[in-house]
């Protein structure tokens, strides 16, 4: 077998060529170059300094939602309401909204009516709280040429003097609160859900920010968070609820959730009320009396994107 | 107690041989380790600021990330196209092999992970993907079936290597009940990883360009194109690195193999090899007559060709006195692979499998050898010992032939074909129909509304895989310069088609109809480099174990005492030593 003892130094080890230095010179350099790479990892990492308002210990242990007991479920308003006092300096009212029984809501919107004036959209960022910079909003009007359904003959970012334009109608869409959500479905971590009384809500203390739910969507209503959300301290809504428009992480998904914090307390959500043309209408099916019930039953009503079996409880429709 | 011990003195020693190189290696090493720190600074900025700082946005919502993902869980998905041949059709040239296949999928499997890592929003939040601990949506998501398929396959593809690996360290022949069964596993589980894969695609209908049935069969397709193609010239990397003789040391012209005339042979010379060949003296007596049969003994003088690769004999033969060397063409090049000694068997490959010969056998001085045919070898094996000493003599070598390139070149021609042709149908079927569902193709190959981003990507890996598969079907490609110029192209083709040509457009133009294009940035891609970087390093190091392991250099045998351990510098020795025959003759035959 070799000997490694018979091997001989480099020539360059002159100070002394016995074995004995050589092991002390291999194991110092390999001392320098563990040093090295400790280091430069070290630097490496370095950015992760700026971190803040990341996590915390409670909130990196804190259980699925559907597992929380009441009891926890206070601590963990709490513990929102202590980060948003801290974040913003106001002391936010966040509450755990249920869904109330027998009832089930769904959405109809009057494409004859709207006007594409987009006060829907700024009532809802301003309800929801979404962030200001970068810009989230849950709602998107597509302007749309007379004579098509087809929406990638849709302008989005359009900027008239004044609306409505002629030649064109406007067709307001968000989320459209499926039966049949494929965002749920693809979810890895069961971090969205649909509710009893039809709404799609996301644990934003559980989602892990994987996108697969903005993939699977069909009608673009998926909004992440690409970075922290900024919004302005005066323009906060303390009125928040933990699965609705209390302020959202960096890295989580968020989306139309029907205004939670006022449905569930028998308010019309934000973009109805504001609808300066009652193009907006909002109720519960399962009462054969409410507006959504008569429209359903007399109205030409249609959904988007049918063929995609996704059952939305946001319907379109027609008055004339 | 003691099983466990030598399995961790195995690991220390394996774990040990990562850092022993020469000053190549640590170049290498030190290179990628300096790209994987960049990386991971990105990551780091991306870890602050969030996904912001990437080129992704509401409308193209995944990226580079997965396509990188996507394309990688191809590669490893791959390695069974050097396991089915072996272990479903037996070849024989491929068996050694299959490891650098399988240790290919895992690191494969490592970038996959990192590369699903990095593209979380929530990275803190992974527990909520553990099953049993976090919230698992099983078996309704596809990405929780990606979760078990993936870390299942990497678990898988552990196994299998750390077992042979141990095997071979131990100088044992390969328990089949303990391999053979996850062998045939891994094969199912190798194609579901890249089904499962395509149908967290597939399976969102609001996705026209993705909701397609031909997804799956055509990643399979490019998969396995890839995949071996990677591994062609993988090998060849290896085989450069490892070999362990100048090159073109030795040219010979070509003659006809020329033994001379024999005698025929008899028990007395049995016993001349029973002096070097101790296993030898047990066997029973009706076992040495009866392979006498047919035995010849032949004095060769020095220089001559004994046996001569690729050539069909079936004659195997055993040392009696002198050296023998055993050359391999390589490419260009000629490299001596083996010294044999007395006692030293070979031959017995083509003899036992009726493969063609694997290594040209010349004399180095005068030669006494004995002749035995496949038949009297057969009979030979009958004794235990002589058996398994036969068997680990052929499991001993590392043969990465020029035939076992050019079997994995057939299975890449193949599968461009079919990649080439599915591609065909979904092209005909996005195009001819015009129906509106063509949106993201139309943008893809010509543009849409003005947009033309993917327009160059898309021509380039068209003209990539058209010009590889035409190279492959052509003779051409059986020189492995050209066979080499192939796989680039295929690979380079298929992780675009993969990548940016698949992922990207499936969100162009959003379900909304909006056109919002994608560009990854500067730290976007500095992380892709990073976790590239990271699985070479992986697939470095564990070739840097696996090699010594597999040429015996590295073995139970050579173990520094019950308690001791090796310095470096006798690892290093023993890696360094320049034949693996004097491991052979020490360790298997004692």
């Amino acid at each position: 077998m070799n000997d490694p003892a018979s091997k001989q130094g480099p020539a360059w080890a002159w100070s002394d060529p016995s074995m004995a230095n050589g092991m002390n010179r291999r194991s110092f350099l390999r001392a320098t170059v563990a040093a090295a790479s400790g280091l430069a990892a070290v630097a490496a990492l370095a950015p992760l300094r700026e971190l803040k308002n990341f996590t915390s210990v409670d909130e990196f242990l804190q259980k699925h939602y559907t597992e929380l007991t009441p009891e926890q479920m206070a601590k963990v308003l709490k513990r929102i309401e202590d980060e948003v006092e801290k974040q913003y300096g106001l002391r936010p009212h966040v509450r755990d909204y249920k869904p109330m029984n027998g009832v089930e809501f769904v959405y109809c919107l009057n494409l004859t009516r709207c006007i594409g004036c987009r006060k829907c959209v700024h009532a809802c960022v301003a309800e929801n709280n979404q962030s200001r910079t970068p810009e989230i909003q849950y709602i998107r009007v597509l302007k749309m040429p007379n004579g098509t359904f087809d929406v990638e003959k849709a302008e989005h970012n359009y900027a008239p003097e004044s609306v409505p334009e002629p030649g064109f109608y406007y067709m307001p869409v968000q989320c459209h609160q499926c039966k049949n959500p494929p965002c749920v479905k693809v979810c890895p971590v069961k971090a969205t859900w649909k509710d009893d009384d039809g709404i799609v809500v996301i644990d934003y203390d559980w989602c892990i920010g994987c996108r697969y739910c903005e993939a699977a969507c069909p009608y673009w209503a998926r909004r992440f968070n690409f970075t922290a959300p900024s919004i302005p301290k005066e323009r906060l809504n303390p009125e928040m609820s933990y699965l609705g428009n209390r302020p959202r992480k960096v890295g989580v998904m968020e989306k139309c959730h029907f205004c939670i914090q006022r449905t569930r307390a028998g308010r019309y959500p934000a973009c109805v009320e504001v609808c300066p043309a009652g193009a907006r209408k909002f109720g519960n099916i399962l009462d054969p009396d409410s507006e959504v019930s008569h429209i359903l039953k007399d109205k030409r009503v249609f959904v988007l994107k049918e063929e995609v079996g996704t059952l939305p409880r946001f319907f379109y429709y027609f008055e004339i | 107690m003691r099983a466990v011990q030598s399995y961790l003195t195995f690991l220390s020693r394996s774990v040990r041989l990562a850092f022993v190189g020469d000053w190549r290696y640590y170049l290498w090493v030190g290179a990628l380790g300096v790209v994987c720190l960049l990386g991971l600074n990105a990551y780091a900025k991306q870890f602050v600021h969030g996904l912001v700082v990437t080129g992704m946005s509401d409308q193209v919502s995944w990226g580079v990330y997965i396509a990188n993902f996507t394309f990688l869980v191809g590669v490893a998905a791959a390695a069974v196209m050097l396991v089915i041949p072996v272990y479903v059709y037996k070849n024989e040239e491929l068996e050694e092999l299959v490891i650098f296949g399988e240790l290919l999928a895992v690191a494969a499997i490592l970038m996959c992970l990192a590369f699903v890592t990095v593209d979380l929003g929530r990275p803190d939040r992974f527990w909520h993907l553990m099953p049993g601990i976090g919230k698992f949506n099983f078996p309704g998501s596809m990405l929780s079936w990606d979760v078990v398929v993936l870390n299942g396959y990497l678990l898988l593809n552990v196994y299998i290597c750390a077992y042979m690996l141990y095997s071979r360290y131990q100088g044992r022949h390969p328990s089949k009940w303990f391999y053979i069964p996850f062998v045939f596993i891994g094969i199912v589980w190798a194609v579901s990883i890249h089904t499962v894969t395509a149908f967290l695609y597939v399976g969102l209908g609001g996705r026209p360009f993705w909701n397609s049935a031909i997804v799956a069969p055509r990643f399979l397709a490019s998969a396995f194109t890839a995949g071996p193609a990677l591994i062609i010239l993988a090998l060849q990397v290896v085989r450069r690195v490892t070999s362990d003789s100048s090159p073109g040391a030795m040219s010979l012209e070509r003659t006809a193999t020329d033994l001379g005339l024999g005698r025929v042979a008899g028990l007395e010379d049995l016993d001349t090899l029973a002096v070097h060949l101790p296993a030898l003296r047990d066997v029973s007596k009706e076992i040495r007559h009866e392979c006498l049969a047919g035995a010849q003994v032949f004095d060769v003088p020095t220089g001559a060709v004994v046996t001569r690769e690729g050539d069909t004999q079936t004659n195997s033969f055993f040392i009696l006195s002198g050296r023998v060397l055993m050359r391999r063409q390589e490419g260009e090049t000629y490299r001596v692979v083996r010294i044999l000694t007395p006692g030293g068997l070979f031959g017995e490959i083509a003899a036992l499998t009726g493969a063609p010969r694997t290594a040209t056998a010349i004399t180095d001085g005068p030669v006494q050898l004995l002749r035995l045919p496949a038949e009297s070898l057969r009979r030979l094996m009958r004794d235990r010992k002589m058996h398994s000493l036969v068997k680990s003599s052929m499991a001993r070598r590392v043969v990465i032939s020029d035939r076992a390139l050019l079997t994995l070149r057939s299975i890449v021609q193949v599968s461009m074909i079919i990649n080439v042709f599915l591609l065909f149908n979904e092209v005909f079927k996005e195009f001819y129909t015009e129906s509106l569902h063509g949106a993201s193709a139309k943008y893809l190959y010509f543009g849409l509304h003005g947009y033309h981003a993917l327009n160059p990507w898309i021509w380039t890996a068209i003209v990539c895989n058209l010009t590889a598969m035409v190279m492959l079907i052509l003779p051409v490609s059986r020189s492995l310069k050209v066979l080499d110029i192939a796989c680039v192209l295929a690979i380079v083709g298929i992780w675009i088609e993969k990548g940016m040509g698949l992922v990207i457009p499936g969100f162009i133009p959003t379900p909304l109809g909006e056109m919002v294009e994608y560009t990854p940035t500067l730290n976007e891609m500095l992380i892709c480099f990073g976790i590239w970087a990271f699985g070479l390093l992986c697939y470095t190091v564990l070739l840097r174990m696996a090699v010594p392991i597999l040429q015996g250099q590295i073995s139970k045998a050579n173990e520094p005492g019950s308690g001791l351990q090796d310095s470096d510098a006798q690892l290093r020795a023993l890696v360094e030593s320049q034949s693996s025959h004097k491991a052979d003759v020490e360790t298997a035959y004692h």
